[in-house]
């Protein structure tokens, strides 16, 4: 049993009262510490699966079962904390909090967690060396270039040690060389710490990158490799 | 951290957070202003009424109060007099033998109420010798009269002149006298110059035909906290056929004007407050709209809608809270000039004196005032900004990170 399991996992959208189907029965299972990215034309429904595993969407059918927990039913508090304790996400336009400083950016998630600031802070300045990233400590979003913001997302999403890390076309607003390093970082992370990453893009480089790859194509899996 | 955060958020709008601080500083200057200018002008009114006539405690007859005639005399002034000298927390007290009667001159005629006193004690009681524009005060000497400007104007009579007063007497025929004006007085209240007149106390009970009998006693206290227990000492002591009279109780029409204002004075402070609500929703509503998208990754990155709602909450108290104190802090610099030197409002004048406050005003600043406004602003802030809060607390994660 993998970390992630998603059984006849089906969503629908209503565009205008008209059913979009997203994702038609996928079975999916991830194991700990795969590097796995989800693939496909735009509108195959990378993200929607990606939100689903990472409980910010319900499912119109099927389930999504994260550490063998049905997450399918939960409630939005607990969707929330599960969120908070299991899940990292890294989003395509970074999404830190403007008002906040990288180190705090990153502290953010623990303080949500009620981990005590000495803890926080030791967590914070550990991670940040790890990922290279003292000399942002200070640095609000508008302060840093996008590689370097996309660094801080990655701390953020890891510092709390979840169970996986969801990265939504992380380097789609980076360039070449940036998201080759971002993506070195990620995959330094994944083998030293055997963190569980999943990407969804349809970056080259990300796909070159991939350990598994799944290419969706109208809501379902067309095609595995390994 | 929320903390931090919320503050943060607060000026990412400096703009318009300045203008929401502005209006709520503005609001509380004026709160500030309006009630201790009303404060003030009530208690003077007050003080004027307690120190020109009125006193602390009066002790009567029974029933003279209601019918002030002569006949509604003390049945036993000696005793009163005995009490209040012994009883604890009586500062002074003035007898007094008070009747309607006519003042007139040679060029017209008024009703005045005419009271008798032993200056030396009255001048514990009441401020008509400090009062004094002309003239002196009484001695211990009959046929002297004080006056009020209002009534020498009246009566086209200055000092040295003779008035002529009359007044039913005990026995029923009409008691008269000549005066001499010796002192004009000016109060705070032109109505009350132009209806009372000073005389020395045997003279007019000669002029009664009276023989020892008083009216009434006015007493001052060392500390007015006590005129509850005083009065009930006095009552328990003079029995039924007394009454005892707080200023409370003797003035009615102002007393229930202080109960009034303290009802209007929340009108105004909900008149204000919901113009400051107002501001507030709308600011915190277009905070709210401009930050859907992060909100969707605040909830995604674990964030649960009731801390989103707390902090949307601590954003807008935070807001009224800093506005609170600059607006305390302003508030209280431009009112302590206006405390000492009060404010001069003669352009009012004659409305002023007609309801007895003065024309100059020292605003009071009460303490209850000042904790009141402290916490009804950030209070309304927070209210203001539950409806906006609501709303980002209710939002769907993925549709908010959707959200451009």
């Amino acid at each position: 049993m993998g970390i992630v399991q998603t059984i006849d996992l089906e969503k629908t959208y209503q565009d205008n009262g008209v059913p979009v189907h997203a994702l038609r029965g996928i079975n999916l299972t991830i194991e700990k510490g795969e590097f796995t990215v989800i693939a496909g034309p735009s509108g195959s429904g990378k993200t929607t699966l990606l939100n689903l595993i990472g409980a910010l969407d319900k499912p119109t059918k099927g389930r999504v079962l994260l550490e063998d927990t049905d997450i399918s039913g939960l409630k939005r508090d607990a969707l929330g904390e599960l969120r908070l304790h299991k899940i990292g996400f890294v989003f395509q336009a970074y999404n830190l909090i403007p008002v906040l400083s990288a180190m705090e950016n990153i502290e953010f998630t623990m303080m949500l967690s009620g981990i005590a600031e000495k803890e926080r802070h030791r967590r914070v300045r550990e991670v940040m060396q790890e990922l290279g990233i003292e000399a942002l400590a200070g640095k609000r979003p508008n302060e840093m270039s996008g590689g370097q913001q996309q660094r801080v997302a990655v701390a953020r999403a890891i510092v709390n040690n979840p169970t996986l890390v969801l990265a939504d076309e992380p380097t789609a607003n980076l360039d070449t060389d940036t998201g080759a390093e971002l993506l070195n970082l990620m995959e330094t992370m994944n083998r030293e710490h055997n963190i569980t990453f999943i990407f969804s893009s349809h970056d080259p480089q990300v796909i070159e990158r991939a350990r598994r790859l799944l290419i969706l194509k109208d809501g379902m899996i067309a095609e595995e490799r390994s | 951290m929320l903390f931090t955060l919320a503050w943060r958020n607060i000026w990412r709008n400096y703009r318009r957070s300045v203008l929401v601080l502005l209006s709520v500083v503005i609001g509380l200057i004026a709160i500030i202003l309006y009630d201790s200018l009303s404060i003030g002008m009530i208690q003077q009114m007050l003080d004027n009424q307690i120190g020109a006539h009125v006193s602390h405690i009066q002790v009567h007859k029974k029933g003279f109060n209601d019918n002030p005639v002569i006949q509604n005399y003390l049945p036993d002034p000696a005793r009163v007099r005995q009490l209040l000298a012994q009883q604890k927390g009586v500062a002074h007290f003035s007898e007094r033998v008070i009747t309607f009667g006519i003042v007139s001159s040679a060029t017209g005629a008024s009703g005045v109420s005419m009271v008798g006193i032993y200056p030396q004690q009255e001048v514990q009681i009441t401020k008509i010798k400090n009062s004094l524009v002309e003239g002196r005060y009484l001695g211990d000497a009959p046929h002297e009269i004080v006056i009020g400007r209002k009534l020498a104007e009246k009566l086209d009579v200055g000092l040295g002149d003779k008035v002529v007063a009359m007044a039913s007497a005990l026995s029923g025929a009409i008691g008269s006298d000549v005066f001499r004006v010796v002192g004009i007085y000016e109060t705070f209240s032109s109505e009350f110059d132009k209806s009372h007149a000073y005389v020395y106390l045997p003279n007019l009970q000669q002029m009664l035909e009276f023989e020892s009998q008083i009216s009434e006693f006015a007493v001052i206290l060392g500390n007015l906290e006590r005129q509850n227990e005083v009065q009930a000492a006095l009552v328990q002591e003079l029995g039924s056929g007394y009454e005892v009279l707080t200023y409370k109780q003797l003035l009615p029409l102002l007393v229930m004007q202080v109960d009034v204002y303290k009802e209007t004075i929340f009108i105004f402070y909900a008149i204000i407050g919901i113009a400051m609500m107002f501001g507030i929703i709308n600011t915190m509503l277009m905070s709210v709209f401009e930050r859907i998208h992060e909100f969707g990754v605040l909830m995604a990155v674990g964030m649960k809608n009731r801390r989103l709602f707390v902090m949307i909450l601590l954003e807008a108290f935070l807001l009224g809270i800093s506005g609170t104190v600059i607006g305390a802090v302003i508030g209280y610099l431009i009112y302590l000039p206006l405390a000492d030197s009060g404010i001069n409002l003669s352009a009012f004048a004659d409305g002023l004196n007609s309801i007895g406050s003065g024309s100059v005003i020292y605003p009071i600043l009460t303490p209850e005032s000042i904790v009141s406004a402290i916490f009804v602003i950030p209070a309304i802030a927070v209210l203001g900004a539950i409806y906006p809060a609501l709303r980002a607390a209710r939002l769907d994660p993925i549709t908010a990170i959707r959200h451009v």
